[in-house]
Formats: C-alpha cells, structure tokens, sequence
C-alpha cells in the first residue's frame, strides 16, 4: 500500500475506523476538559463550591455561575463551528461534575472525613442544557450568549435549591440561631478554614429586603453573558486547526 | 569485562529500585500542625495561653471532652501582625477526628469571629465529640484575620470506638431531629445522579450519530446546517422546556417541603466579656535580657518590687506556651503536655520570699530543651528581637499573681 492509497478498503470499513475514531476523541476530549475545567474551577470558584456553609444567596449566586460558564463556552465553540455538536457545554459539565465528585468523595471524605453532605459539589446540568439547546435551535453565538448566559446565571439557583434547601432549615444552637450549614461548618472543624474567611452575606444589596437570590441570579446572569462572549472567541481561536498540515 | 560492567549496573539499578520501593513502606503520620514553625515571637508576644485544662486523655466515638483554660491578649502585639480585630477560636486537630459541639469565650458560644481587646484576659471553654479513632495532638488555636493561626499548647488525645457509630443528632427550630452525620445525603445523590444521568441522554442522542470525521468534512463543505435534522430540534426543544420545567417544578416542591429556610449566618460578635484580672501589686522591671546559644537558656535580670501586703516567690515563667517551673514554688496539677512543661526550668539566684515593699534584683534563667524543640531559639532570626511572657507569682498561701513582659533580647553565642 503506498502513502497516497486509502487505509481503508471498503465504505463499512471507513464507518467502522470513523466511529472508532469518534470515541477516541471524545474520550480524550471528555478527560481533557474534565482536567482543565476542574482545575480552572477549583481556583476560581474554590471554597464557594467546597463548602455548604459558603452556598449563601448572595455570593454563591453571583460568582459560580460566572465562573463556570466558562469552558462550557469554549468546547462549544469547538464543538459547534467546526462539527455542529450541540453538546459542548453538557460534556463541560458531565467532566466537570465527575471530577469534582471524584475529588470530594476520595479527598474530602476518603482522606480527611468531611462528610459527603457538607462537600458536595454545585450543580450546572440545568444551565448547561439549556444553553446547548439555544445554541442548536439558534446557531447563533450572540443569541446563544445573551439568552444562553443569562438562563445559565438564572437556572443555578433553583437548580441546586432542592438539594441545598435541606440545609438552610434553621436551628437554635446554645442560644444562636444558624442554620444546618452554619451548624455544618462548625462542627466539622477546618483548622485552615476560619470563619472569618467565608464569604457569604456581604454587600450593599439591601434594598429586596429577603428576595435577593433572584437579584443576585440576574447580576450572575448579566456578567455570564460577557464571560460567555469572551470564552467563546478562547474555543475558536484555541481550537484552530491552522498548525495541523493538511493531508 | 564489558559484562561484568553491564552486570554492575544491573544490579546497581536493581538495588536503587529496591531502595525505592523499602522507602515506600516507611510512611510516618504527619501528626503535628506545623506548631514549631511558626515564627517564635508570634508564639511570644499575641496570645498566651494559661491555666488550660484537657478533660480527658482518652476519649470513646460520640464521647466529648472539654479544652478550657485562659488567654491574654498581649498588650505589645507586634506591629507586623494585624491586630486581633476579627479572631476566631479555633481548634488544632487533623480535620474533623472530634467535632466541635460548642466554644465560648466569656462565657458566649462563639461559632462565629470575635473581636478581641489587646491587653485582656479571656476565659474559653471547647466541648468536643469524638468522632475518628486514633491518636491526635489537640491544640489550642487562635485564628487572627491578616496575622494567620496562632496555635496554642497541644496534648495527645486517643480516641477508642468506631467511626461508624459517630452520630450528631440535631433538632431544628421545625422540630425535626436529623442526624446532621447523614443528613440530606440521599436527597443529594438523588438529585446529582438525576441531573448527570439528563447529561448523559442528551450526550447518548448525539454519539448516535457520526461525531467528528463526517461532520467536519459537511461542516467544510457548505452542508453544516444539514446536519441539524427536524427531529433534533424538536428533542433539543424537549430538553430545553424538560430542564426548564424540571428545575421549576423541583424548586416549587422543595419550597413546600421545607417551607421555612433562613440565610446563612454570618457577622462580628463584639463585646466579648474578658476576666477582670486584678491589678497586680507586683511590679517587674526588666533590667536586661540574653538568650544564650549554646547553654538553651534565657537569662534575664529583672527587679521586682512587692506593693502587696504579703511576702512573694517567682513560681513560673511561661511564654509560647512553654512553662519554666520553680518546682520549690509552684508545681503542674493539671497534667499539661510533658513536652511544653519545665518542672525544674527556671532557676532564681535568689528565690527567697520578698517581703511586702520590698524591692530585689534577681538573676532569673529559663532553660530547657524546649528552647530548641519548640523552636523558640529561632527568635533570634526575628525581624522585631524581643521577647514577652507571663510570671506568676505567689504568697504563702499559694494565691496567684500574673505579670506581663516585654523585654528586648539580645543573644549570646558563646
């Protein structure tokens, strides 16, 4: 066979190598995002996402959903214009969710004991469905960002409250009132953790009285669509084909 | 001897990985919480622990103990660390092995940062439940914002039992009893596996289809959009109004499940109450103070002047946490840490009671490994070469007095 002869014989035969491919790279994709993503998160989100005492409705709100809009901006860029894949940000979130599971199940409970409902991670499915769907029906990133961003910022709230409500239940500790995750992060002692890090319940967003979430959700929502903008244009441009040789 | 040299680096490199491997079986716990590294004049001169009590050295799962005892803020707080405008009282254990069911200060549960005033004296009790099995150093611990932790004496604590029996059953203002151990965690899972499994279906219906190869070559070919078929619009609209109605309807049952929910708690507690130390009638005044190398030994000259109204003996003198002892005065009851205890450390040139309105000089020296042990020699190396500490002095009928203080330090090497 010379170099310029086809390594496949037949039309099955290329459907076959095809789908092998296929999987290969969306393996390789899958771990790769997961890592990146993971990391990014990590760093930026951090203890936001670590800690139930730090889920508040007002930070919590506001900073993960930006954060975290992030690489599912980018793999749909990649995903999108070059292969037409709705799924960029839906295999953003399912890396991501994985690792973080893996993280807090082996490191938080597995190494140090912090038990699994106090170090569960945040939740992005909802968002991240939704803004692959707008992305398909659309084809448009404008579309995409202003709709998709904002949805992305809104849905986080309401998509982790049946897990989060549970422990917002308040409770009377030796003549306090907390709640079950102010009580979490009391009991469970953080040597490196003081209190006085967390940061939850500041601002000057004092004039919606109790209903500042959705106030929060929509701020969130506001500057998810920037950073939706800015990491879809990082896809495009990293995923460029232009230092691969063409055939 | 080609072969004789290949044979030599064979078994050179056999030996190296077996080497390698032996090491792997040696894996000391890393039980201490990095204490002696801590700059000596943070231990020195902010907060001084005293009078601290460990109510048990073993401790069976779901058992509590209590760590109580005093600290002083230090009036000569150093300059290069903030001061302790935002505090928290903190425990040094390695991760939750206990849990904390409560800690006061003056009295007041503290679960939240503190305020604390420099030059004051502060009760504080910690009850802890055990809750790992093993051995733990349980420290004291001071948490200052902008100064980091200041960690306080520690002791061995051997918790017995099984993890697997830790409960921590909590009753809330609903008047619902939960185990807060277990709390929530098969709603979590239910709704993290619910949600993953939703990803997955919407990541199953596009591998279906050709991914990469064939769509790339459509996509560079004009024939992107026809590879977004009727039906795929019509299941990506089903997942969109799916999620939506999903995270709504979800949202809408959990509200009523849990009708009453609060926000986290947060903010200051100030007016944190302080003991009202009495006013001690023992004035100390340090004339000059050495720390010499080689000897582990701190020499100072002090002049103290008894305004009492009965005869006093220097007892003790305590810094970071380390206590030099008079044993012919004052002698440990509590069963403090061997290791931060000098029973016979500190030697006074001339210990004999100073009478009321009397004033001596004396030479005092506090020696003992610990100097070394703990590190505190390193103050040396300080940026601010001073020292500070606490002497207790007492009467004839063991009552008590504390003096601050606050001295440079000047080493001697030889």
């Amino acid at each position: 066979m010379s170099a310029s002869q086809s390594a496949v014989r037949s039309r099955a035969e290329a459907v076959k190598v095809s789908r092998t491919f296929d999987w290969l790279i969306l393996f390789t994709l899958f771990f790769v995002v997961l890592g990146g993503y993971h990391v990014h998160f990590m760093l930026t989100g951090g203890d936001w996402d670590f800690w139930t005492d730090w889920k508040d409705r007002r930070l919590w709100v506001t900073v993960l959903p930006i954060v975290g809009i992030t690489f599912p901006a980018a793999v749909q860029a990649v995903l999108w214009w070059r292969y037409r894949l709705p799924f960029g940000a839906v295999v953003a979130v399912l890396g991501l969710l994985l690792g973080e599971w893996i993280n807090r199940y082996l490191n938080f409970w597995g190494w140090t004991y912090f038990p699994v409902n106090f170090v569960f991670p945040s939740n992005f499915m909802p968002g991240a469905i939704v803004l692959d769907v707008i992305l398909m029906l659309t084809g448009s990133m404008t579309t995409t960002a202003v709709v998709g961003g904002l949805a992305y910022g809104l849905l986080f709230y309401p998509g982790n409250w049946p897990v989060i409500a549970p422990l917002h239940v308040p409770v009377e500790y030796n003549g306090m009132m907390m709640t079950l995750a102010d009580l979490q992060g009391y009991h469970y002692v953080r040597t490196g953790t003081p209190e006085y890090i967390r940061m939850v319940e500041k601002g000057t967003l004092r004039t919606f009285g109790k209903d500042v979430a959705p106030v929060s959700a929509f701020f969130s929502g506001f500057v998810s669509i920037i950073i939706y903008f800015l990491w879809h244009f990082f896809g495009k441009w990293f995923g460029s084909t232009a230092f691969v040789e063409a055939a | 001897m080609k072969i004789l040299k290949d044979k030599v680096a064979k078994l050179s490199f056999v030996a190296l990985l077996i080497t390698i491997t032996a090491a792997m079986f040696y894996a000391p716990t890393a039980s201490a919480h990095g204490e002696k590294s801590q700059a000596a004049f943070m231990r020195m001169r902010t907060i001084h622990w005293f009078d601290l009590n460990w109510s048990k050295e073993e401790v069976v799962v779901n058992d509590t103990m209590t760590i109580s005892g005093k600290f002083f803020v230090f009036g000569g707080w150093p300059e290069t660390v903030d001061k302790p405008d935002i505090s928290f009282l903190n425990i040094g254990i390695p991760g939750p092995v206990f849990i904390r069911a409560g800690s006061w200060i003056g009295g007041q549960l503290v679960p939240r940062s503190v305020q604390l005033e420099l030059g004051e004296t502060y009760e504080f009790k910690v009850l802890l439940k055990a809750r790992r099995p093993g051995d733990w150093h349980v420290h004291t611990m001071m948490n200052v914002k902008g100064g980091g932790p200041i960690i306080g004496p520690g002791k061995w604590v051997t918790v017995t039992g099984s993890m697997s029996s830790f409960t921590n059953p909590i009753t809330t203002l609903t008047g619902q009893t939960i185990d807060l151990e277990t709390y929530n965690l098969g709603n979590t899972y239910f709704w993290h596996a619910a949600w993953y499994g939703i990803g997955l279906l919407w990541l199953a219906y596009w591998c279906r289809k050709p991914l990469f190869v064939p769509r790339l070559i459509a996509v560079e070919a004009g024939k992107g959009d026809a590879l977004i078929t009727g039906t795929d619009k019509k299941v990506a609209l089903g997942f969109g109004v799916g999620v939506i109605a999903i995270v709504a309807m979800s949202m809408a049952s959990t509200n009523e499940s849990f009708p009453i929910t609060t926000p986290l708690q947060a903010g200051l507690l100030r007016g944190i109450k302080s003991i009202d130390m009495p006013v001690p009638t023992v004035a100390v005044k340090i004339e000059d103070a050495t720390y010499r190398v080689p000897g582990r030994a701190m020499q100072m000259t002090m002049t103290i002047t008894n305004n009492g109204d009965s005869a006093i003996r220097l007892g003790e003198f305590n810094t970071a946490g380390v206590r030099f002892m008079d044993a012919a005065v004052a002698q440990d009851e509590t069963g403090y840490p061997d290791d931060l205890l000098a029973e016979e450390g500190l030697t006074v040139s001339d210990n004999s009671p100073i009478a009321p309105g009397q004033s001596r000089t004396i030479q005092v020296t506090a020696s003992d490994a610990a100097w070394e042990v703990y590190r505190l020699a390193d103050l040396i190396y300080d940026p601010d070469s001073r020292f500070a500490g606490l002497l207790f002095f007492y009467d004839q009928s063991g009552n008590r007095q504390m003096v601050t203080i606050d001295a440079p330090l000047i080493p001697s090497f030889i």
